[in-house]
Formats: C-alpha cells, structure tokens, sequence
C-alpha cells in the first residue's frame, strides 16, 4: 500500500521576482509502505526542495504531497503534526544540537510531539540503541561527543518521534570510510526492525546501490528515472550526461559487455561481478 | 635532502592522555603527490599542521626546505612555503570580494600592490575563478569557494601545498574541481600533500601513505598500498572496486602481475584474463 | 525566509558618485551634514538642497530607492513638524483652544522637514554607491591617525570586514537550523512573546556554537596565511585621488561659499 504519494508537485522560488526558478517540476511518484527510496541528482537538481516538501517544511506551490492518501496541506495549521510523521534528517544534523545532555536532545521531538514521561524515556532509550549510543553517552553534553557521536545522536533525535517515514539528507557526507559503513548498517537494521520507509538522499552511489529498493533519480527539478538500482544504472550513459557516475564496478562490467564479453547488464557489487567473471573463466575452461 | 623531513613525531593534545602521533617518521620530495590516508583520528590532521608549523610536535623534528618548524624567527617563512588548504571552505575565506581575499596572504607578507595585483589575477587563473574575482564568497559553491582558498595560498607563492581533506564537503562535481586544480599545481611543479578518504583520489598520487592510530602503517606507490586489500580492509579503510575486484579474482586463482587502480586499467586487467 | 534579508544597500552601478574615492565620499557626507545644520535660511538651505539633487542625480541609483529610505523615517518627520508648528512664537494664524499654530511655527517646521529629509537622502547617496568593503576600507585609511592615541585601527577595520563576510554565511545557517528544529516538531510561530523567545533557544545555542566553531577555524586559517597584525601590512588596493575627486571636493567648497554668502547677506528665519 502506498503511504506517500506527489501529484504534479511543483515548487518555484522567488515567484515574482528576478530570481524566480522552478525547483521541482511537476514530479507523480507513489512510495510503497517500508520501501527504501534512493534520491540522487547533481546539487541543484531540487532533491533538498523535494526532500523538504515532504514533510511540510517547504509548501508546494502547486500540486499535492498526500500521506496515507491525504493532503498534509489539507489543514495548514496542524502542518506540525505531519513533520512527527514523516521525520527528517539534514545533512551535517549534529550542528543542530543544543541542550544540556544527549539524553534532552534527543527528548526534544518527542517533548514537542506531547508524549508524556515514561514514553519519552522508551522512545528516547529505543532510539539511543538503535545508534549505538551507550547510556553513559547519554548524560554527557552532546558537546563533548567525537564527530561521529554527534552525528548518530542528532539522527536519534528524529528517530525518536518515531517517524513513519525517515528523509536523510546525505547522512554520511563528512565521515570516513568506517564511519560511514557503520551508521549506514545502523540505519538499515533500524529501517529492518522499524519496517518504516526511507528516504535517503546521497551523492554516494555504491552506498545507494547497496541499500535503495528503488531509486529517485532527480536532474533540474524534473524526476528522471524511479526504478530498480539494477535499472536505473543499466542506463548508464543517461545518468553520465546528467553529470552522475554508476558504481566502479557497474561501469568496468558494462565496458566488458561493450567489448562484447557476455556478462550481464546493472551488476552493482563486486561480489556480483567476482561471480560473473569467474563463471565467465569457468565456462572457458580457464579456471 | 628531501623537501619535507619528518622525523619520529610524538604529540598529545593537553586535554587527552593519548598520543595523536606515536612516532611518525615521513619525507617528502621536491614535486612530489603524496597522499595521506587513515581515518578520523588517526593523527593526519595532526601531521598536516605540523609542517607548515601551526603546530609543534612534542618530540621529533620537522624540517621544510632545511627549516626546522621550531625556529620561531622561521615561522612565518615556513608558513608563506607550506600552504595549508583546510577542509570546510566557508571557513578559510576573510574578506567578502573573492580579489581581496587572494590578496589577503600577500598582503600579510608585506608585498608591493602592484605586484600583488599581479599574483592575484595569476593565482585566480591557475584555479580557474579569474571571471569571479569581483563576486562575493557565500554565493559561489563549495567547489568555487574551496577553489578561491587555494588561490589564496596560490598568492603566497608556496613551493608546497598540504590539502586537509578538502573534498570531504563538496559534492562529486566540486571534488572533481579540486581535484582538477590539485592536478594542476602539480603540473606547475608544486610539491603536494592530500589528505583524504576517497581512495579514487589518493590513486592519483605519486605515493601513499596509511596511517593508523598515530603511526604509519604502510608506504608506498598506489598500486603496492591498495593491492593489499586485506591490510586495508582490516583498519576499516576503502579500497577502489577495481582493486577490489582483482583482489578477489587473485584468490579465485587468477594470475595477476599489477594490480588495477581505475575503472580502465582494471577493464584491460580482465580483458586480459579473459582473452580477446 | 531570513535569507531574503540583505545587509547594507549598495546597489552596484557605475555612476559618477561610484566612482569616486570612498575616502573622498566619506568626507564630504561629513562635510555635508555640517552645512545642513549651518543652514540659517531657506536660501541657503535651498543652496544645499539643490547640491544634494545633484548628487542623487548623478548617483546612477533608482529615485524609488530613495523613497524608499525617507518611507522608514516618515513618523520622525511628521512628529517633528507637529511640534514646530504648535510651538512657533508670534501671531497665530490658526488657532483651536491651546493649538496655536503661527507662520513662524510653520516655515520651521518646512525648514526643519528638509533638513532632516536632506540628511536622510544624502547619507543614502553614499551607502547606496559604496560596497560595505570599500566603506570599511575607507574608514580604515582615514582613522590611521587615531594610532597615536593607540586606538587599534587596523583590528577595528579587520574585524568590521570579517562581520561583513560571515553576516550572510550566519543568516543562512539560521535559515537551516530553523529548518532542522522544526522539522523536531519545534513550533516558532505561535505563543505569546516570552514562548516565541523560548522557543528560539534550540536555534541559537547552535547558531553561537557553530560561530565560535567557524571563529576557531578561520584564526586557524588566517594564521595559515601568515596573518600576523596589521604591522608590515600592505595592500592590494591603493585608494589615489583622481581628477573627478577634486572635482567634487571643488564643487562641495562652491556650495560652502554659497550657504555662508546667503547665511550673511539674506534674513535668518531661525
């Protein structure tokens, strides 16, 4: 069942003035419940102003966002109701903290949200474990905590409210190699126990390929390709002139299958392409 | 002698018990790239500001162009040599007109106006931004910016630039504009040190250098670092997929005499194994 | 959205004003604020009036700019003009209980009008057709002599230039921590006064910790390119007077000579 639908969803800046530009043009998508959505574009190509229309920080300036069928916009004055919903990540999140101790930033959105106390402390102590923070971080000031610390409790505190759906704007942009695969895992057990779907946008494409049930593929506010990540990067040459690159290893096999060697096309790990090429050996009798 | 000589670096921060660098020992040649890789923590930053002597290691000795970095009356010399690129652009530009903040650097080293005027206009064509100079910072993007603050180093004329992760904030167009420049400076003979976790950088470079908990880990060409995958992997660290892959064919049994570090070099590689 | 607000109101052109010295430019608006008040009768104010229509002819920026300026002080006019009116000495040509108004008390309220309108217009000339750096800059270069009296000039400037800088950096940052709070379900909007300063708490803890942050990294940064002071400095910039700014500074002394030929040889209204 759908959970989150956009029809002819339209958002232009700066109506009216010198500056006026169209962000977003007229994108329809419907996301099942518990999908993963991958969302890439060239910066600039309005999947930040997508991202933000979904759950009402930026209004449309024409054309629906509809969640479980309804409008979030049908009644502006409860818009606030909708962003406990449809939680969201920005990108660098940790420069957003501010109280005394990891444990009351993380309660911020649920405190706003009118939970009462025990239900705080469960969905605040839930939301610190699927992060990987201890509960001694917890009484720390998010102050003192290493990069990566910061970066897991500001997720937490979204998580926190419980969201049905999750936007993360680029969650890994900053962090090392071992940083990055471990909240990336951390998000996708957490998406695996939670069973909500995600956003998750990223300039990352081995990330995205690894982890996206479908992919967004966004380029000057127009909504390009929504497909599987076997699909959309089989399309190689359209995501190039878009100014996209496919994963190392997508581009290695599809420049093999040019050369006319018979391996299939969208190979997307190096695992795939190890089976592909030792079968390849094996059929030859080379190996 | 080597342009850059670092010798058995030991260093703490006052706050912390545990030392950032344990014993670092690292050269680097006139015109040489190296890059420098580990992850967070590992001392890298640390080393980066200790050649252009914005810090001073606790034990060892640095030398820059025969210049030990303790010389205080060197300081400044040392500075104006060894450019420090950092990592969040926004950060390192002073002025609001992108010509001033060029300027900035020559200004400090008490350099004629005309003659700044002139290495200015010259630092801002090498990084491609000449057309912008009379734009305002906060419009441009990060690749631009970070672009302007390595004209700004440029203006020094430096006969070394250290880059600390500059690319980590920037988009895959703005880390290829980076890139692009680094490339560039190279080409003009300056000696260039990169700081980074992108591996699809780092094969770029002349050498490499892993570090790990405050020591160097390994050294060596691209091609002998990433070839020892497990190594890598083992301190969490990326290898390009290219590598990867005819690492993993290498234990399936295939012969493999170089390993590859791009998306063609790795192509030829399986073309190869494959046969025509 | 916080971002649309823009500091100072240059507006880049490449008019006459423009192109003068910003030094030469900040002098005369002093220069000219000293006549309006040395203004003893309508024929001198009128002298200066006409000098300031020259400028903001020439100044190469929309007349609704300057509408626009006057619009914020409109109410500072109207209660001055009220005031003067109602407290003129003489016969009263109009009079309602203790209102009396007298022809004194209007021909200084018009006097006191123009010249506040005066002051208004030609201080816009000159932050409508210099850069906030070029201002700095000039202010730097004229307070030099303060040294002596160990007033720290070139930090004052340094600092004025790196605000200058990251005063549209901070507005944005504003604009995205606003966004993250209230995507946490933060509701800035309604409440009374104390609630919506409450409310402002989680975006300006983060907004000063990420100032002191960038504050850090730019002192890093500065050093880095041998910052040191303003002792051995030089600059890229040399501000040399040309042909037009004499020019200027000529006419300025003409319309000096013609405020104090009125204020002596015409009848003083005040």
């Amino acid at each position: 069942m759908s959970i989150i639908e956009a029809k002819n969803l339209c958002f232009t800046y700066g109506i009216n003035t010198p500056f006026e530009k169209k962000a977003v043009k007229d994108i329809n998508l419907s996301v099942n419940e518990g999908e993963v959505i991958g969302l890439i574009g060239h910066t600039g190509s309005g999947k930040s102003t997508f991202a933000q229309m979904l759950n009402g920080l930026i209004r449309p300036t024409s054309g629906q966002v509809l969640l479980d069928g309804r409008d979030i916009w049908e009644n502006p004055k409860e818009i606030r109701k909708i962003r406990f919903r449809v939680g969201m990540v920005f990108q660098y999140p940790e420069y957003q903290l501010f109280d005394e101790t990891v444990y009351k930033d993380i309660s911020f959105g649920p405190r706003n949200k009118g939970m009462n106390g025990d239900e705080i402390d469960k969905t605040v102590r839930k939301a610190a474990k699927f992060v990987g923070l201890s509960d001694k971080l917890l009484q720390k000031s998010p102050f003192d905590l290493s990069g990566g610390e910061k970066r897991r409790a500001a997720i937490a505190g979204v998580i926190a409210m419980d969201p049905d759906v999750l936007v993360l704007d680029e969650p890994t942009a900053g962090l090392d190699p071992k940083g990055r695969d471990l909240l990336l895992a951390q998000i996708m057990q957490y998406h695996n126990e939670r069973k909500n779907t995600i956003f998750i946008v990223s300039h990352s494409m081995e990330d995205i390929s690894r982890i996206a049930d479908r992919i967004m593929v966004m380029n000057k506010g127009n909504l390009e390709m929504f497909d599987t990540p076997r699909k959309v990067f089989s399309e190689v040459e359209k995501l190039e002139s878009m100014g996209l690159r496919v994963p190392q290893v997508t581009k290695i096999m599809m420049l093999l299958r040019e050369k006319g060697y018979d391996i299939p096309d969208g190979i997307l790990t190096v695992e795939q392409a190890l089976y592909e090429v030792v079968n390849l050996l094996k059929r030859e009798g080379k190996l | 002698m080597s342009f850059i000589t670092a010798e058995n670096l030991r260093f703490s921060y006052d706050d912390e018990n545990r030392n950032v660098l344990d014993g670092v020992s690292l050269k680097v040649e006139k015109g040489e790239f190296v890059a420098l890789l580990g992850h967070n923590g590992c001392g890298k930053s640390t080393v980066s500001k200790m050649l252009n002597a914005m810090l001073l290691p606790d034990e060892g000795v640095v030398m820059v162009d025969k210049m030990i970095t303790s010389d205080e009356e060197m300081t400044f010399e040392i500075r104006r040599n060894v450019g420090l690129v950092l990592q969040n652009p926004d950060n390192q530009l002073v002025a609001s007109v992108i010509e001033e903040d060029v300027a900035f650097g020559p200004e400090n080293l008490g350099i004629e106006p005309s003659e700044i005027r002139k290495r200015v206009d010259d630092a801002l064509r090498t990084v491609g931004m000449y057309e912008y100079r009379t734009h305002a910072p906060h419009k441009l993007s990060g690749g631009q910016k970070q672009r302007v603050a390595i004209a700004g180093i440029l203006a020094m004329q430096p006969s070394c630039v250290v880059f600390d992760e500059p690319t980590a904030m920037l988009d895959p167009s703005g880390r290829e504009e980076v890139m692009n420049t680094i490339a560039a400076l190279k080409a003009k003979g300056i000696t260039v040190v990169l700081i980074t976790h992108y591996m699809n950088e780092a094969v770029q470079a002349d050498r490499v250098i892993v570090m790990n908990s405050g020591r160097v880990l390994i050294e060596g060409k691209p091609d002998e670092v990433f070839s020892k995958v497990s190594l890598l992997k083992k301190h969490s660290l990326d290898v390009p997929q290219a590598t990867e892959l005819a690492y993993k064919l290498v234990g399936a049994g295939v012969h493999c005499d170089k390993m590859p570090l791009t998306t063609e070099e790795c192509v030829g590689f399986l073309e190869e194994v494959l046969g025509k | 959205m916080i971002r649309d607000v823009t500091l100072g109101q240059f507006m880049p052109g490449k008019g006459v004003i423009h192109r003068m010295d910003p030094r030469v430019k900040i002098v005369l608006l002093i220069a000219f604020i000293v006549f309006i008040f040395c203004t003893f009768n309508f024929f001198a104010l009128g002298v200066c009036t006409a000098a300031i229509i020259t400028a903001i002819v020439l100044s190469d920026v929309p007349f609704k700019m300057y509408l626009k300026s006057l619009k914020v002080i409109i109410v500072i006019i109207l209660i001055t003009s009220l005031l003067n009116i109602f407290y003129g000495t003489g016969d009263p040509i109009f009079q309602l209980g203790f209102l009396k108004i007298t022809l004194a008390g209007v021909y200084r309220a018009i006097f006191v009008s123009v010249r506040i309108v005066c002051l208004i217009l030609i201080s816009s000339c000159l932050t409508f057709t210099t850069s906030p750096t070029d201002l700095t800059d000039a202010i730097e270069r004229l307070m030099k002599p303060l040294k002596v009296f160990h007033i720290k000039v070139h930090e004052i400037a340094m600092m004025m230039t790196i605000a200058l800088r990251f005063v549209p950096t901070l507005l944005e940052e504003t604009d995205k921590i606003m966004s993250a709070q209230k995507a946490r379900g933060a509701d800035m909007e309604s409440g009374g006064m104390i609630k919506k300063i409450k409310a402002m708490t989680p975006v300006l803890i983060p907004l000063f910790v990420s100032a002191f942050r960038r504050a850090y990294e730019l002192a890093v940064a500065m050093e880095c390119r041998c910052y040191r002071g303003g002792d051995g400095r030089t600059r890229m910039k040399t501000l040399h007077m040309k042909p037009l700014d004499f020019g200027c500074v000529g006419f300025a002394a003409a319309v000096l000579a013609g405020i104090i030929l009125c204020n002596i040889f015409l009848p003083a209204v005040i």
